[in-house]
């Protein structure tokens, strides 16, 4: 069993390993840019998945923003920048994809169809009902969402990667999840607070 | 923490994409061409410590070659100089006649040791026009005669030419060096 002193010891490892990884990787090191891949490529599709709500344009998006990074290894100082710049980037460009191409379905809240079963019988059909109702947000609404509740950002957080005003976020958060509630409460009654 | 936190969290958790994707992203790296460095990163590229010995080495083997010259042209003013004119004669850019009815400019010692050339007899010519015509550029044969005739200027003249073609040399392996970087000189 190993403790928070342990699990802080690993952390530090992983840190330095990583700062490593990311010095080998701007020297050229094609193994190592590798590694810094696999480590986040989890994160920048996720993001780039739950806010284009399609897989092989999430997938073309991911390698876009990781071949931009390869071009860009020389201005990443850190692995807390390199964390940063990728949220950056992956943001901004799903929002520039989805203003672009406006690919994702306009569905407006109204549309959005009623899960047949409890929730609680069937966690994964709420967890859609939440996608679709987020999916219908205009966009950096959606994006701000999506980045309180995959990367657990706070507020200020998100408003360093979107470049937006702190209340801005909050207001923004507010007024999605008064419509997740509203949505929710009408569908499922007891899901809210 | 309410439960819709818990829902959206695990509604919007970290999804992985295809198991191939690093590897199609290491094809697509290496299939783009070489970024084209910009003029300042070139630049700032010269200053990085391998490249930077190389550089010191070519304006170093400049500056010095560039300091003999000077040097030179200070203690023998009367060289010639490469179009063959006269330096340090004060009519030397007046007109050639001047020059070739004044016969060679020496230093004593060359007084001394070099024989006097024979020249052949060449006519008066001190018309206008023909100071005009010749004032801006000598007939070959004039500074063929010119070189015969000081034979210390030719041979510190080569001696300047020799010495820009080390500099050249150097110049050239630095700069093939700096290009192929961890190239080494063959000397």
């Amino acid at each position: 069993m190993v403790g928070w002193e342990g699990t802080i010891a690993l952390e530090n490892r992983a840190a330095v390993a990583l700062e490593d990884t990311l010095e080998r990787s701007a020297q050229g090191d094609q193994l190592a840019f590798a590694d810094i891949v696999r480590q986040h490529q989890g994160m920048v599709f996720g993001l780039a998945c739950h806010f284009l709500r399609d897989r092989s344009l999430a997938e073309e998006l991911s390698q876009e923003v990781f071949l931009n990074l390869h071009q860009n290894l020389r201005s990443i100082k850190s692995p807390a920048h390199l964390t940063f710049w990728l949220r950056k980037v992956t943001s901004h460009r799903c929002i520039d994809q989805a203003r672009r191409q406006k690919v994702r379905p306009q569905i407006s809240l109204e549309d959005v169809p009623e899960p047949f079963t409890h929730p609680t019988e069937n966690d994964l059909l709420l967890s859609e009902l939440l996608k679709r109702v987020v999916d219908a947000l205009p966009e950096k609404a959606r994006m701000v969402v999506i980045l309180r509740y995959q990367e657990d950002l706070e507020p200020a957080e998100i408003a360093k990667v979107l470049d937006m005003p702190v209340n801005t976020v909050k207001s923004h958060l507010r007024r999605s999840l008064s419509i997740l509630r509203d949505k929710l409460s009408r569908t499922l009654g007891e899901v809210t607070q | 923490m309410s439960r819709l936190d818990d829902e959206l969290r695990m509604a919007f958790r970290r999804e992985q994409p295809s198991g191939d994707f690093t590897d199609r992203v290491l094809v697509r790296i290496a299939r783009q061409p070489v970024p084209k460095l910009k003029w300042w990163q070139t630049l700032a590229a010269l200053f990085q410590p391998p490249k930077l010995r190389w550089v010191a080495i070519g304006a170093t083997a400049a500056l010095l070659v560039a300091i003999g010259a000077a040097q030179y042209a200070r203690l023998h003013p009367e060289a010639i100089d490469d179009g063959g004119k006269l330096a340090g004669t004060p009519k030397a850019e007046g007109g050639s006649n001047t020059a070739r009815d004044a016969g060679p400019v020496k230093t004593p010692d060359v007084i001394h040791q070099a024989p006097e050339p024979k020249l052949e007899p060449t006519p008066q010519r001190n018309t206008d026009r023909h100071l005009a015509a010749v004032s801006n550029r000598k007939p070959n044969h004039t500074r063929a005669k010119d070189r015969v005739v000081n034979p210390e200027a030719e041979a510190a003249r080569e001696k300047v030419m020799l010495a820009l073609h080390i500099t050249s040399e150097t110049l050239n392996e630095a700069q093939r060096a700096i290009r192929d970087d961890g190239y080494k000189p063959q000397r």
